[in-house]
């Protein structure tokens, strides 16, 4: 995870050419066309449409959106982690160009931990109580290698001290209501790391913890990341947090991707009308101090009733009322050889607000 | 210590609410215990005589205030029938319906927990919904319909098990024997709602943020469930238990009547036709203290299953 310097979060012409991508590492994992159904009172409800990512070894991908795109729910998906009832109806999740989603549960539940691995939001829920973390740990470790409990008690204890908890051969012991909570999420990218998978999915992983914690973690992770040369997949709506360590952003809408690009090329030029809007909607410092954000007009989609065409069309204030719009869904096809990608079909027009201005 | 002597002197002012509420409850049973004595056909002067022997030509708050003083030196009074002293009747079938309801509830724990877990394991699958649906109807019947069900079947039609009686002056296998039927009635039907109760619990815990990440963390499903997701529901399930063991005392009564077993539920019906309050007082009495007795030691057994609860 590069430590860029923070870029201007709003779209300008690129002062600089971008810089031209250092030898391709291989793609470590890779979402194909993936759909993960709800049933609903009016028929299936589709949570998940169709969201093809991938991630390259040692690179970072941020997937970025509001509260119920289906961030979270695409990654759970890739693990077979989805609660009943719902269900993957169709796409492929390849990890070094295998498809892992249609193996029998018992080798997807030998990848999970081990190849590919996940913490989450709440570290105040993710631990265990009734345990100590020693034997959380221990339980990760055993649930993948004949490990003797000697051993693994001893390699618990090098993990501790590898996330950087303070005296571990005491804190091996504690239950998570003795730790704090920038701790707890420590303890749980123990558990996540114990195997050395080759990629991490962080689903939000510091939101529920404090600034200055927030920070620690991250580095943290970008620290393990650059000794392991995992592949790292950061869920977030924190965009700051993207400029920082992303190199690669995946925006989503109502459970579809809206654009994929290098950070770079999101940042500078975004394309989707989405995108541009969810980068006007964040203060700058530098900006007028009485001036009102934008926000977004109208209300987050309900999954469950989505227009036919663009989800994101009542809202857009390029394509509202379009008729393209209203009746095709766009797809995100590649605009340029960058890579860059976005799924609106009038993504040249400028938005109906900054024309006025 | 703290926590003992906490839980100690709570259950003493469990125990002085229980005394005061079985000496009220059992004088609101209609009927004169001096009449039913001494026969109908009683004069007037030999009743008066009786009463003032046994106090209750006393208003009842003096009654109240003497049965509390005398209960604290352990004084119960005396059987107005047999004469013995009430707690000694007790203390002696005492161990008769202990047995009862203890196999009564091993059976119970042994088959609801297992089911509870199985079934949440595989909730709304046909499984879980065919044991749902027998557990409805196990908590439905009343035990004591069971009881003659059972005794017709097993005793009458097939001859496996006795009927009556608990054969105090047989061996142990005897005893054994005798207790299959009863102790089986009473924890099948105590299963079904520990099994209902169990489910819920174990559900609740397995939807929990802990539970998803040692699924993502590949943590095989039986683990997941029978360690990880079991130690959380263990309070629940316990407090359940604790529950349940009330809940049995109670049918052991119902039991031990169905199957004339003697013990502290025969003799406390027998007590309270004979108006013997100072019997009924007694009985009532040690049943309530066992089931506190009960509830405080899993109320301690809390503190070794969840550490949030031993270290506060």
């Amino acid at each position: 995870m590069p430590n860029h310097p923070m870029p201007n979060l709003h779209p300008v012409a690129p002062a600089a050419p971008i810089a031209p991508a250092t030898a391709p590492r291989p793609v470590a994992l890779e979402l194909r066309d993936l759909t993960t159904v709800f049933p609903g009172d009016d028929g299936p409800v589709t949570v998940i449409d169709g969201v093809s990512l991938a991630v390259r070894a040692g690179g970072t991908l941020a997937v970025v959106g509001e509260s119920g795109s289906g961030k979270s729910m695409t990654f759970l998906s890739a693990l077979g982690l989805v609660a009943t009832p719902g269900r993957v109806r169709r796409g492929e999740v390849r990890i070094d160009g295998t498809d892992i989603l249609h193996q029998p549960p018992e080798r997807l539940r030998r990848l999970r931990g081990a190849v590919i691995s996940m913490i989450f939001q709440d570290p105040l829920t993710a631990l265990n109580p009734v345990f100590t973390i020693g034997e959380q740990i221990v339980e990760v470790l055993r649930a993948h290698q004949r490990i003797g409990r000697a051993a693994a008690r001893a390699r618990a204890i090098d993990l501790l001290a590898r996330v950087q908890i303070p005296d571990p051969v005491r804190r091996v012991d504690d239950y998570p209501h003795q730790l704090s909570g920038g701790q707890r999420q420590r303890v749980l990218i123990a558990m996540a790391i114990a195997l050395s998978p080759r990629i991490l999915i962080a689903d939000e992983p510091t939101t529920a913890l404090d600034v200055t914690v927030q920070a620690q973690i991250l580095d943290l992770l970008a620290d393990l990341q650059a000794e392991t040369g995992m592949a790292l997949v950061l869920i977030t709506h924190d965009l700051g947090l993207v400029a920082k360590y992303a190199d690669d952003v995946a925006v989503m809408y109502a459970g579809r991707l809206v654009e994929t690009g290098s950070m770079e090329e999101v940042f500078t030029r975004p394309r989707h009308p989405y995108t541009r809007a969810l980068f006007r909607s964040i203060p700058r410092l530098d900006g007028p101090v009485d001036e009102e954000l934008p926000a977004i007009e109208g209300q987050p989609p309900n999954v469950a009733r989505l227009p036919p065409g663009c989800a994101f069309e009542p809202r857009c204030t390029v394509g509202r009322g379009r008729a393209d719009c209203c009746t095709r869904r766009p797809l995100p096809l590649a605009g340029d050889r960058s890579g860059h990608r976005s799924a609106c079909f009038h993504e040249d027009l400028p938005d109906r607000k900054e024309a006025a201005r | 210590m703290d926590r003992l002597l906490r839980q100690l002197s709570q259950l003493a002012i469990t125990v002085f609410g229980i005394v005061t509420v079985t000496f009220f409850l059992v004088r609101m049973i209609p009927g004169d215990p001096a009449q039913y004595m001494l026969g109908d056909y009683a004069t007037e002067e030999a009743l008066a005589t009786l009463r003032a022997q046994l106090g209750l030509d006393q208003p009842v708050y003096v009654q109240y205030g003497l049965y509390v003083l005398r209960a604290v030196t352990g004084d119960f009074g005396s059987s107005v029938v047999t004469g013995r002293p009430a707690l000694e009747e007790i203390l002696f079938s005492l161990p008769d319906s202990a047995i009862l309801a203890f196999a009564g509830l091993a059976v119970a724990v042994a088959i609801g927990i297992p089911l509870g877990i199985l079934t949440a394991e595989r909730q709304g699958s046909w499984s879980d919904m065919l044991i749902m649906i027998v557990a409805l109807f196990g908590i439905s019947f009343p035990v004591f319909w069971l009881g003659l069900a059972s005794v017709l079947l097993f005793s009458q039609e097939l001859k496996w098990f006795p009927a009556l009686g608990a054969s105090s002056g047989g061996g142990v296998l005897t005893h054994l024997h005798h207790l299959v039927l009863p102790a089986g009635v009473l924890g099948i039907s105590v299963a079904a709602y520990i099994t209902r109760l169990t489910r819920s619990a174990m559900l609740e815990v397995l939807g929990q943020d802990c539970i998803r990440v040692a699924r993502a963390m590949g943590v095989p499903e039986r683990r997941v469930v029978w360690r990880l997701a079991l130690k959380n529901a263990l309070v629940p399930i316990l407090a359940i238990v604790g529950v349940t063991f009330a809940w049995s005392l109670g049918s052991a009564i119902l039991i031990e009547v169905v199957f004339s077993r003697p013990g502290i539920g025969s003799m406390i019906l027998k007590a309270v036709s004979a108006r013997d309050y100072q019997l009924v007082q007694a009985g009532v009495l040690v049943l309530a203290v066992a089931v506190v007795l009960v509830n405080s030691l899993l109320d301690l057994a809390y503190g070794l299953v969840d550490p949030r609860l031993s270290t506060r």
